[in-house]
C-alpha cells in the first residue's frame, strides 16, 4: 500500500493541487512557528516572574529621599534591601556626549535574577550579583561607541571621573526601561554624592530593592503601603504588572491574531485545494473500487497522501519559520530584553503540530470523501459522494484550532476572546469584500466585452472570489495602516519641530547657575525664551476636600492628579499661552496670604475646575494652597517648557526649585553643550534631535516587524489565489480554447484575463483602503486624539499596488491559457 | 465555400510519426449539408479542426471562404472564424460565467456587429428559450444548453457551421429536437453545414456523407446527392411522421 501511495503522490505532484496544499500548509506552519517562537522567547526573556524582571520581589520608588527608618525596619525583619537612585544625566569624554539613565547602587544588585558584566562589548559576560566599586562605572555597549571609550578608560561624571570597569550584557531593569531610549549605566551610590551631580530639586527617583521570604516580606510590604505617601510607589507582587509588560502582552495578542488569520486563510486555500484534489480522484477511486479495492483500503491510500503532504509541508514550514524568527530576533536585539533566551520546544512543536491539525481540519473531510465514491461512477459519471456541508468543515477546523490554542495558552477565556475577535474580524472583512464584489460586478457588467468576461469569471465562484479579496485586502489593510501610522507619527513630530524650534532642553539647572547660564548662552548667541523655575509637587486637595471626595472616578484617573507635577511661578503670561478666563495677576498684588494660580484650560475642564476654587499641593511633604484666578490655553507643541499650573511670584517661596530652559542649537554649535557641562556639571541636557533619530529607528524596526506579518497574510492570499486557479483550471482552459474557436484573437483572451485580475486587484485594493482608513482613524482617535483624517492619495496607490501585485502573480498562473491550441476544444472535457 | 487539396496531418508521438489524415481532397459548396462519419480514431475530429482552421495541416491546402487557412497565423485564422464560422460541440461548451443571453451575444460582439442583444434574444426565442435568457449554463438542462449553443452558432450569421457530434450527449428525444432545430435554422438562414457524427440517422439528414477510415476518405456520395436532393426531404418527412 505504501508503494502505491508513493506512486500516487509522485503522479499527483505534477497536477497542481498537491503543490497548493503544500504551499498553504508551509505558510501556516511558518507563521505559527515564527510568531509562536518570537512571542515565546520575548515573553520568557522578560522573565516568567516579575521579580527577576524588577531585580527584586518589590521595589519602592520615591521622588524624595527615603526615610532611613523604613529601611531599618525591613532589615530588622530579616529582608534584603538595596538602596538605589535613578536619574538621567549626560556622560562626556572629550567632545562626545551621551544622555544616559543612571542607576546608583548602594548594595548588592540584583536581589532577584542576575546581572551579566563583560570586559568587552558584545562579549560573553560573567553572571553575578554585585555592585560597581566606588570610582567605577558599568555601561551598556552602545555608550562605548558614542563616547569612544574602552574598558579601563575614564569618563567625566559631574565633578569626578569614573573608570569604565565593565560592559553590561544583561541587567534587570524597570519596566519602562526596556524601550527607554537612554542607555543605562550602573555606578556606586557613594559616587553620586562625590560627583555633586544631584542638587535640591533635581529629578531623581530613590528606589529600594526589596527581597526576602514571603512570610517576612508581605507584612513589611503591607506596612510600607500604609506608611507611603501618594507620590511613592510600590511595584511587584501580582498587582504590579509593569506597563511595558502589559503593552507587550497586547502586542503578543496582536501577533497571535495575525498568525491566526494567516492560518485561517491558509486553511481556506487548503480546503479549496483539497476539495479539488478529491474531485479529481473520484474517477480513480471508482476504478479502484471496481477493481476490488475495499473502502478501507482506498481510505488508507489517500490518508497516506495527506500524511506525506503534512510531513513535507510541516518540515519546510518549520525550517522557514525557525529561520525567520531568528532573523527577526537578531534584527530587534537592541530593543529586546537581555539576555535573549534560546528557542524552546513548545512553540515549535505547537507550530508544526498545528500545521498538521490545520491540514486535517480543512483537508480531511474532502479526502475522506474520495473513498465514498460509488463504484457505479465508472458507468455514470454524474454520481458523486454525498458532500459534507462547508459550514461543518469550517466548524470542525475552528474547533480543532481552538483546542490547539487552548493547549498552548491554558486559558479558555483567552482562546475564546482571540477566536471571537478573529472570527468577527474575518467575517467583517468578508462582508465588506462581499459588498465591494457586488458593486464591482454591477459596474463591470457595463464594461467592454473582455471586462464583462472577466466579471463572469469572478462571478463563477463568488465564495472563492470573496476569499481572495478578503485575503489580499487584509494584507493591504495591514500595509496601509503601518505606512500611515508611521508617517503620521513622524510628520506629527516633525511638524512640531518647525525651523528654529527649540531642540535642546536643559533641566536640573540650580538657582545659583541661572545667571552664569544666561551669560553663557548670551555669549554664544543662543537665544532662549527664558529660564523657568520648577518645583515638583502633587495636587492633593480641592476646596478643603481630598481628591477622592472632590473628584469623580474618571477625574481621579486624570494623569495630572496621579503623579507629581512640575509647578512654576511667573510674573508674566508665558509666550505660547493665552489667558482665556479670568485675569493674570498684576505685579502690584503679589503675595497676599493665599497664592494666585493659573491653570491650563484643558486640565481645568477635565477636572471641572473653576475660577475661585482652591487647590492644595503637597511639595516635599509640606502643603501649600492656591486660588485659581485665571485659565490659560497652552500651545503644547511650541516646544517651550509648558506648565499645567503656574503660581504667582512668591507663591512657591521656600520650596527647593530647579530651573529649566529650552533653545535651538544647530548641529555645528553643539560644542556649546561642552561649555555648559564643564561649567555646570549637574545640568542635564536633553538632545531632542538625537532622541528623534532613535525614535525613528525604533519605529522603522516596528514597521518592519508588522510588515513581516503582512508577508504571511500576503503569502496566504497567494495560496488562496492559486488554489482557486487550480479549481477553475479546466474551465479556464475550455473558455480560452472556446473563445479562440469562436474567433477571438489572443489579444482578446489576454484582455479578459487581465480584466479579471485587474478587477480582483481593484476589489482587494478598495478593501485595503476602506479597512486601512477605518483602522487608522480608530487608532488615531484612540491613541493620538486626532480627528478623522482621510488619505486620498493612498486611495489611488493602494489599488494600484494591489492591481500590479495580483496582476503579476495571477498572470504567472494564467498566461499558459494564451497558448492553448484551439483544436483542443474538440477534446472531451 | 470550403475546399481542401491533399490535406495531410501527421503528429509525432514518442519518436514516431503518426499519420492521422492523408490526402483528403474535398469541395463543399455554399448551402451544402455534409456529414463526416467514421469509427473512433478515423480522423473525423482532426479533419474538422483543420477545416475550421483550429489546427494547421502538415501538408496540403485548405481554403475557407476563399481564405487559405493553411497559410494564416493563429490570430488571422481566428479572424476568419469570427467572420464566417459557427460551431456546435458535443459537450455544448457554453461559457459557465456567462448567462444564456451573453453566450449567444458573444460571437456577435466578437464580430463587432450591433444590436447584439436584440438579435441574441430573437435567436433564443427561435430555439424556444425566450424565458431562459438570464439563466446560467448550470441552471439549464443538457437539451436546453445545446439549444443555446445552436442559437450561439447561428448568432453571427456564419456562412458555414461546423457541428461536432451535436446530439452525442443527449437522449433520443432531446437529440431529435436539437437536430431539427439545427437543420431548420440551417435551411432558413442558408448556411453551409459540416457535421461530424457517429449517428447514422443524423448523417442521413445531410445531402452528402463523407466516410473516413484510417485517415482516408473511403466513401463520398457527393455525386448522388448533387443529382437528387429528394432523400434528404424524405428523411425529414419520415421524422416528422415519427413525432
Amino acid at each position: 500500500m505504501l508503494s502505491m501511495a508513493l506512486r500516487t503522490f509522485r503522479r499527483d505532484w505534477n497536477a497542481g493541487e498537491v503543490k497548493v496544499l503544500l504551499f498553504a500548509l508551509t505558510i501556516a506552519v511558518m507563521a505559527m512557528v515564527a510568531i509562536g517562537s518570537i512571542t515565546d522567547r520575548v515573553h520568557r526573556a522578560m522573565g516568567e516572574q516579575s521579580s527577576e524582571f524588577l531585580g527584586a520581589d518589590y521595589t519602592f520608588e520615591s521622588p524624595r529621599p527615603i526615610d532611613n527608618a523604613l529601611v531599618e525596619r525591613g532589615l530588622n525583619d530579616g529582608l534584603e534591601i538595596t538602596r538605589s537612585q535613578s536619574f538621567a544625566t549626560v556622560l562626556s569624554r572629550g567632545d562626545n556626549f551621551q544622555l544616559v539613565s543612571v542607576r546608583a547602587l548602594g548594595g548588592k544588585f540584583p536581589l532577584k535574577g542576575t546581572i551579566e558584566i563583560a570586559e568587552k562589548p558584545f562579549a560573553q559576560g560573567v553572571v553575578q550579583q554585585a555592585q560597581p566599586k566606588a570610582g567605577t562605572i558599568w555601561l551598556e555597549p552602545r555608550i562605548l561607541g558614542v563616547l569612544d571609550v574602552e574598558v579601563g578608560d575614564t569618563i567625566d561624571f559631574g565633578a569626578i571621573q569614573l573608570t569604565v570597569d565593565g560592559v553590561i550584557v544583561a541587567a534587570p531593569g524597570q519596566a519602562s526601561e526596556v524601550f527607554n531610549v537612554a542607555p543605562k549605566v550602573l555606578i556606586n551610590l557613594d559616587d553620586v554624592q562625590k560627583a555633586n551631580i544631584i542638587q535640591e530639586g533635581s529629578r531623581l527617583e530613590h528606589i529600594l530593592f526589596i527581597a526576602g521570604d514571603p512570610a517576612k516580606r508581605e507584612p513589611y510590604i503591607q506596612w510600607l503601603k500604609s506608611e507611603k505617601n501618594p507620590s511613592q510607589k510600590i511595584t511587584g507582587g501580582k498587582e504590579g504588572t509593569p506597563a511595558l509588560k502589559a503593552a507587550l502582552e497586547r502586542a503578543e495578542t496582536f501577533l497571535r491574531l495575525a498568525s491566526l488569520i494567516s492560518v485561517v486563510l491558509a486553511g481556506v486555500a487548503i480546503a479549496v485545494a483539497a476539495g479539488r484534489y478529491s474531485q479529481r480522484h473520484f474517477d480513480y477511486s471508482a476504478i479502484y473500487r471496481c477493481l476490488g479495492m475495499q473502502i478501507r483500503q482506498v481510505h488508507k491510500l489517500y490518508l497516506w497522501q495527506l500524511f506525506m503532504i503534512g510531513l513535507l509541508g510541516s518540515g519546510i514550514g518549520l525550517a522557514l519559520g525557525l529561520g525567520l524568527q531568528s532573523l527577526i530576533i537578531n534584527q530587534f536585539s537592541d530593543f529586546l530584553p537581555k539576555p535573549m533566551v534560546g528557542i524552546s520546544l513548545a512553540p515549535v512543536l505547537t507550530g508544526a503540530l498545528s500545521g498538521l491539525v490545520v491540514l486535517l481540519g480543512f483537508a480531511l473531510p474532502s479526502f475522506l470523501q474520495i473513498a465514498k465514491v460509488p463504484p457505479l461512477r465508472v458507468l455514470r459519471k454524474e454520481l458523486l459522494p454525498r458532500a459534507m456541508s462547508s459550514w461543518m468543515i469550517y466548524l470542525l477546523a475552528i474547533g480543532v484550532m481552538a483546542l490547539l490554542m487552548w493547549w498552548q495558552s491554558q486559558s479558555l477565556l483567552l482562546v475564546g476572546i482571540l477566536l471571537a475577535v478573529a472570527v468577527v474580524t474575518y467575517l467583517l472583512i468578508r462582508l465588506i469584500a462581499w459588498f465591494i464584489f457586488k458593486i464591482g460586478v454591477w459596474l463591470g457588467k457595463r464594461g467592454s466585452l473582455p471586462v464583462r468576461f472577466g466579471v463572469g469569471q469572478l462571478k463563477q465562484y463568488p465564495a472563492f472570489t470573496i476569499s481572495q479579496i478578503s485575503a489580499f485586502g487584509l494584507a493591504f489593510i495591514i500595509m496601509l495602516s503601518t505606512v500611515l501610522l508611521r508617517s503620521e507619527l513622524l510628520s506629527e513630530w516633525q511638524s512640531q519641530l518647525p525651523e528654529g524650534a527649540p531642540n535642546h532642553f536643559l533641566i536640573n539647572v540650580q538657582e545659583q547657575e541661572v545667571e552664569p547660564l544666561e551669560n553663557l548662552l548670551k555669549e554664544s548667541n543662543v537665544s532662549t525664551e527664558g529660564i523657568y523655575p520648577m518645583v515638583r509637587g502633587r495636587v492633593v486637595g480641592l476646596n478643603d476636600m481630598t481628591l477622592e471626595e472632590a473628584l469623580d472616578e474618571n477625574q481621579q484617573r486624570v494623569g495630572a492628579v496621579r503623579r507629581e507635577l512640575n509647578l512654576t511661578w511667573m510674573a508674566n503670561v508665558p509666550k505660547a499661552n493665552k489667558v482665556t478666563q479670568g485675569e493674570w495677576w498684576s505685579e502690584a498684588d503679589v503675595a497676599d496670604d493665599r497664592a494666585e494660580l493659573s491653570v491650563g484650560e484643558e486640565l481645568a475642564e477635565r477636572l471641572g475646575l473653576e475660577i475661585g476654587e482652591v487647590l492644595k499641593f503637597s511639595i516635599g511633604g509640606l502643603e501649600v494652597e492656591g486660588e485659581i484666578t485665571n485659565l490659560r490655553s497652552i500651545q503644547w507643541d511650541s516646544f517651550q517648557p509648558n506648565f499645567f499650573i503656574i503660581f504667582e511670584p512668591g507663591g512657591l517661596d521656600g520650596f527647593p526649585a530647579s530651573y529649566i530652559t529650552s533653545f535651538h542649537l544647530p548641529v555645528e554649535d553643539k560644542p556649546v553643550l561642552n561649555q555648559i557641562l564643564r561649567q555646570m556639571p549637574t545640568v542635564t541636557i536633553i538632545e531632542l534631535d538625537a532622541i528623534m533619530e532613535q525614535v525613528q529607528s525604533i519605529l522603522d524596526q516596528v514597521t518592519m516587524a508588522v510588515e513581516f506579518i503582512m508577508l504571511f497574510v500576503l503569502l496566504a492570499g497567494i495560496a488562496v489565489l492559486y488554489a482557486v486557479l487550480q479549481v477553475s483550471r479546466e474551465e479556464r482552459l475550455l473558455s480560452a480554447t472556446l473563445l479562440k474557436a469562436l474567433g477571438a484573437r489572443k489579444k482578446f483572451i489576454r484582455a479578459s484575463i487581465l480584466a479579471e485580475l485587474v478587477l480582483l486587484g481593484v476589489f482587494s485594493g478598495v478593501l485595503g483602503v476602506i479597512g486601512g482608513e477605518v483602522l487608522v482613524n480608530i487608532l488615531y482617535s484612540e491613541a493620538f486624539d486626532i480627528d478623522l483624517v482621510l488619505h486620498p492619495w493612498y486611495w489611488l496607490w493602494v489599488p494600484l499596488i494591489s492591481v500590479s501585485f495580483i496582476g503579476i502573480v495571477g498572470w504567472l498562473g494564467l498566461r499558459h491559457l494564451l497558448n492553448q491550441p484551439a483544436h483542443q476544444v474538440l477534446r472531451e472535457y | 465555400m470550403l475546399r481542401t487539396h491533399e490535406l495531410t496531418k501527421t503528429v509525432n508521438s514518442q519518436g514516431h510519426d503518426l499519420t492521422i489524415l492523408s490526402d483528403v481532397s474535398l469541395t463543399v459548396n455554399e448551402q451544402d449539408t455534409v456529414a463526416i462519419v467514421g469509427v473512433s480514431g478515423s480522423g473525423k475530429s482532426t479533419l474538422l479542426s483543420l477545416l475550421a482552421g483550429l489546427d494547421l495541416p502538415s501538408g496540403g491546402e485548405v481554403h475557407l471562404a476563399d481564405e487559405p487557412l493553411h497559410q494564416l497565423g493563429e490570430d488571422q485564422r481566428a479572424a476568419v472564424r469570427a467572420q464566417h464560422v459557427g460551431f456546435v460541440f458535443q459537450s455544448f461548451h457554453l461559457l459557465p460565467g456567462l448567462s444564456a443571453l451573453e453566450n449567444v451575444m458573444l460571437p456577435i460582439e466578437l464580430k463587432e456587429q450591433d444590436r447584439a442583444k436584440e438579435r441574441a434574444t430573437e435567436l433564443l426565442a427561435k430555439v424556444g428559450l425566450e424565458d431562459r435568457l438570464q439563466h446560467y449554463p448550470n441552471q439549464l438542462s443538457g437539451g436546453e444548453q445545446q439549444r443555446v449553443a445552436i442559437a450561439r452558432a447561428f448568432a453571427s450569421e456564419p456562412k458555414i457551421l461546423f457541428a461536432d457530434e451535436p446530439t452525442g450527449n443527449l437522449d433520443t428525444k432531446n437529440g431529435d429536437k436539437v437536430s431539427d432545430l439545427l437543420f431548420d435554422l440551417n435551411k432558413q438562414l442558408g448556411t453551409t453545414l459540416v457535421l461530424v457524427t457517429h449517428d447514422d440517422r443524423l448523417a442521413e439528414r445531410c445531402q452528402r456523407i463523407v466516410r473516413l477510415e484510417g485517415g482516408k476518405v473511403v466513401a463520398d456520395n457527393a455525386s448522388e446527392a448533387l443529382q437528387d436532393q429528394a432523400p434528404q426531404e424524405q428523411v425529414s418527412q419520415d421524422q416528422a411522421a415519427e413525432q
